[in-house]
Order: structure tokens, then C-alpha cells, then sequence
């Protein structure tokens, strides 16, 4: 494709929180600092900076990528803000990823920001203002409603049940207790804790979603001259992808994500995967909603149609299984600050490839890692596969 | 013709609004900033050794190298007009009653846009202005507890 090697050779992560002191701008600085400290740079080496960051109401400014510019370093150099709702954190190394494969440039830094807290008194009210004016608005709607209504759609068309899916809400905060950086993580949650949980809009209940959160991550990817000279551990972006179904809800099918299918199918191509369920080694798809994670595992081809749930049952998914799914907690365990909850996967393949992951550092060196994230009105997917 | 003002030829309407309301934090800067501005009375700063640049207000990251700011200067309340402007419409294209005259007083390599209480026609970009504090009793931790700039009294 004429395209040059891509690496990823730092990262840093803030604590994900309820509500931080920090300013947006100052959770950006400190993920940025130490991305940069992880592989010795400094900003002289930094070329261009890539920000990715999701709704400006969250944060409560207007253009937040501008507000948000000088925390992640951008003073002069070439700055963009991707967005594309919560595919943003998926999204944004994609946007680095050309910038260096191109030849643009040789070292980008990509920062990812969301402080929810801001936005008050619950940040799902900024979700209102997404959908259409005159025909949906009115009836004052919210992501629950989405979910629920998207999880209903896909438990009923191929008959699984709730206690199956409350396994992976359980399984993400399990893994999220040994995060230094977790907001959720619980050793010791059960299932019937995840079943007993306030209803919030049937059938999702309080523990099937992701909380609000604050928080910032940051990565630096390098061309392959560069990234060779930087680590003896580089690990490579291999291949990437995104894709957009329609943009009306009541068009789309709710059971299967079509749109994660087609970014996935760019992502194998580029990476030359031809066996995604024997070769990726770990997976990070995207968990706002326990369901959600089966609905993108089997998207990206990492399940049949209607049997992700058995990857839970069956153990293939925990950290010690054969393909472990989100080992680093996830958006259930981990946090979701939304863009950066997306780029937090990135930072953990990076660390689990790299054998870097301390206490969820899954077993058997893996090589091959897939990232996923999903969003705009809920119909966009991002795809990155990294290894080493 | 106002912004406000419709013709009679425009399109049927749906009224709706994006209702957003925010509980900012200060920020680690901020917190301590405001806090020196309402309980001392002071506008402060930061300083970057590496990059030899003052920040006002003060942060506590320089923007240039991304390092920590942990020298922190009081920069006095006398800044210098650097630009200015007089305002005769609000935002809605509504003329005010009464023009209001904004500047940007700089202190250190950064500065402050706030009011000026001033006659437009005494300005000169160049001079010294200073920052006039409510009483202490009714600061708040706000940029509103200066009231605006004047020019300083000779």
C-alpha cells in the first residue's frame, strides 16, 4: 500500500474518576506527560499531535479541542481534533496512524480527554441533543433507551438471558480490580449482584452500564526508523479500520453490528489476518454495556452470530483463557470517560504485548491484539490490531 | 434590521434549545489562583525555567515543554493596555444603552481581558492600567471579583 511501519513506543493514563479536580486541559497535560516520560521524549520531539475527544457538552467548552490544545501540547504544531462520538478513542490512533505511515511525520503524540462530570447533574442529558429535532427529540430520549432497546432486540433473536449476560459485567470488574487506574474494580462481585441491581431501563440494569467518569490517556506512535532507535519493544500497528452504517436507527439491524463488521474486515486485511478467532491472541472490544461486548465480538468475527456469551461461559474469555476479552476491565471496570476510555484499549494492548501489564498481565506472551471501539449516533465502528 | 427581527416570509419553526448546565472545577491551577485573588488580593503567575516564560493566570504546566510550573509569581496589579475594543450591540444585535469599552491588559507573557472603566478617549495602548478588586468581604473566587481596569492614578 506504500505505507511506512507504524509503532506504538509510550502511553500514559490518568485515574479514571467520578469527579476530578483536575480541568480538562489539566487531565490531557498529565496523561501527555507521561506518555512522554514512558519512552524518554520530550516535546522538541514531538511533531504533531492528534486529540480525541467526544460531545463538547461534557466537558461544558464549546470547541473543546481548542480549549483543550495546549494540556495535550499542540503549542505550535499541526493539532486535530478527531471526533466521531465513542469511537473517538479508537478512532484517534487510526487519524495518528496516517499521519506517520504517510510520511508526515515520524513522532505524534495522540492525547484522548472526557471529563463527564462537568455536565450537570448527569451527563446522559447531553445525550438528548444528538438525535433529530423534530422526530425523536420530543420524546426526550437517552443512550439507555438505545441499549435497552438494542439489547432486547438482540436477546430475543437468539434467545440469550440476562444471568448469561450479567458474566461479562462480571468478568470486566474482576479484571478491573488489579487496574492501578480503575474506578469499578470488584474481586469479589457475583453475578446475582449484577442481577440484583437497580433496573434503569428494562432489561439494563445499574451494573450492566459503564459509569460516568473523568479521565485522560495518551500514546505516542513513531515511524519504524524511529521506533527501532526509541524501544527494543516497539509494537506495531498492523492494521486499522472504521465504517459508518445508517444514520437512522430504525434503519439498522439492532442484533448484529453490520458497521463493526466492515471496520473489521478493512482492519484483517490490512494486518492479513484470515483466522481472527485463532489469531488474535487478545481482544478489547468496546464494553459501554455488558451486551455490547458480545454484540462487537461477534462483528469482529471473533464469535458465530449469537454465541459470544459461550466465550464467558466456556472461561475463552477470562485473562487465563484462550482469547482473554478486555483483561484491562474495560469500560465496566476500568471507567468510561468516553474518548478516552476508547484509547485506554490501545494502552493496554500496548502493555499486554509488551509483557508490561503487571498484575493483568495475561499469560502465554501473546502476540496479537485487536481494539474496537463504537459510536457516533451509535452506528459508527473503529478497529486497530496491534503486535509485536 | 436587528438579529431578532423575522419576515414574514421565513419557513414554519420547531423551537427546541441544547440545554447544557455545567459544575466546573477550578483545576489544580485555578483552585489556587482564585483562592490568592480572593483572599489576598493578588493576580499570580507561574513560571518556566526551561522555556524563561511567565504564565498569566497562572497554570501549572507550561504549554511549550509540558513541564511541571511550581515557581509561582505575584505579578502585581498593574498590567499595560495591549489592545482594546467599544462595544455598541450585545450579542443578540440588540444596541446597548450605554457603550462598554474591553481590553487586553497584559502581565508577565500572558494577561487578562476584562472591563475597562475608562473614557475612550483618554486610552492609549502602551499605558499602565490596574486591576480594581471588590472589597474583600464580597470576592467570591471569581474573575468578576475585579470589577474591571483603570488607568492608574497619577
Amino acid at each position: 500500500m506504500g505505507m511506512r511501519k507504524v509503532a506504538v513506543i509510550g502511553a500514559g493514563m490518568t485515574k479514571f474518576v467520578r469527579r476530578a479536580q483536575e480541568t480538562p486541559k489539566e487531565l490531557s497535560w498529565e496523561a501527555a506527560r507521561m506518555a512522554l516520560e514512558s519512552c524518554e521524549l520530550t516535546m522538541d520531539d514531538i511533531q504533531a499531535v492528534c486529540m480525541g475527544t467526544a460531545p463538547d457538552a461534557f466537558d461544558g467548552v464549546h470547541m473543546k479541542g481548542e480549549y483543550l490544545s495546549d494540556g495535550a501540547g499542540a503549542w505550535r504544531k499541526p493539532y486535530l481534533r478527531a471526533f466521531v462520538g465513542g469511537g473517538t478513542g479508537v478512532f484517534t490512533p487510526i487519524q495518528g496512524w496516517y499521519h506517520v505511515a504517510s510520511g508526515l511525520f515520524d513522532v505524534v503524540l495522540l492525547v484522548c480527554e472526557e471529563k463527564m462530570s462537568s455536565f450537570y447533574p448527569h451527563a446522559q442529558a447531553a445525550f438528548v441533543t444528538i438525535f433529530d429535532h423534530t422526530t425523536e427529540r420530543p420524546l426526550k430520549p437517552n443512550l439507555l433507551w438505545i441499549f435497552a432497546i438494542e439489547m432486547n432486540r438482540y436477546m430475543t433473536a437468539y434467545g440469550i438471558n440476562k444471568k448469561d449476560i450479567a458474566r461479562v459485567a462480571v468478568q470486566h470488574k474482576q479484571n478491573a480490580a488489579n487496574h492501578p487506574c480503575a474506578m469499578l474494580g470488584e474481586a469479589d462481585i457475583t453475578v446475582d449482584d449484577v442481577l440484583n441491581s437497580e433496573v434503569l431501563a428494562w432489561p439494563v440494569q445499574r451494573l450492566d452500564v459503564s459509569p460516568v467518569s473523568d479521565g485522560a490517556v495518551a500514546i505516542i506512535l513513531a515511524a519504524e526508523h524511529v521506533a527501532r532507535r526509541l524501544t527494543s519493544k516497539p509494537v506495531w500497528i498492523e492494521g486499522v479500520g472504521w465504517n459508518l452504517d445508517t444514520a437512522y436507527w430504525t434503519n439498522r439491524d439492532l442484533a448484529y453490528p453490520r458497521y463493526v463488521e466492515y471496520a473489521a474486515r478493512q482492519a484483517y486485511e490490512m494486518a492479513g489476518i484470515q483466522e481472527p478467532r485463532k489469531e488474535i491472541h487478545i481482544a478489547e472490544p468496546y464494553d459501554p454495556f455488558d451486551y455490547k461486548v458480545l454484540h462487537h465480538l461477534e462483528g469482529l468475527g471473533l464469535a458465530e452470530r449469537g454465541k459470544a456469551v459461550d466465550l464467558y461461559l466456556n472461561g475463552t474469555a477470562a485473562p487465563d483463557g484462550d482469547m482473554p476479552v478486555c483483561p484491562s476491565g474495560g469500560l465496566l471496570g476500568v471507567g468510561n470517560p468516553i474518548a478516552a476510555a476508547g484509547l485506554m484499549k490501545i494502552a493496554e494492548l500496548f502493555w499486554q504485548l509488551r509483557g508490561e501489564a503487571g498484575a493483568r498481565q495475561v499469560p502465554g506472551s501473546p502476540k496479537k491484539g485487536i481494539a474496537q471501539a463504537w459510536g457516533d449516533l451509535m452506528q459508527v465502528g473503529t478497529v486497530v490490531i496491534m503486535g509485536r | 434590521m436587528t438579529l431578532l427581527e423575522h419576515t414574514k416570509n421565513a419557513p414554519q419553526a420547531w423551537s427546541g434549545n441544547l440545554p447544557v448546565t455545567s459544575r466546573y472545577t477550578y483545576g489544580l491551577a485555578g483552585e489556587r489562583f482564585f483562592r490568592a485573588m480572593k483572599d489576598e488580593g493578588k493576580i499570580m503567575g507561574s513560571y518556566c525555567p526551561k522555556c524563561d516564560h511567565t504564565y498569566v493566570p497562572a497554570t501549572v504546566f507550561c504549554e511549550r515543554c509540558l513541564g511541571e510550573l511550581s515557581e509561582w509569581v505575584d505579578v502585581g496589579l498593574v498590567g499595560e493596555l495591549h489592545t482594546f475594543t467599544v462595544l455598541f450591540v450585545d450579542c443578540d444585535g440588540n444596541p446597548l444603552e450605554e457603550p462598554e469599552l474591553v481590553g487586553l491588559i497584559t502581565f508577565g507573557d500572558g494577561g487578562i481581558i476584562h472591563r475597562l472603566e475608562a473614557d475612550p478617549d483618554e486610552l492609549e495602548i502602551g499605558m499602565p492600567m490596574e486591576a480594581v478588586l471588590k472589597p474583600k468581604a464580597k470576592r467570591k473566587g471569581s474573575i468578576l471579583d475585579i470589577e474591571g481596569f483603570r488607568a492608574v492614578s497619577k
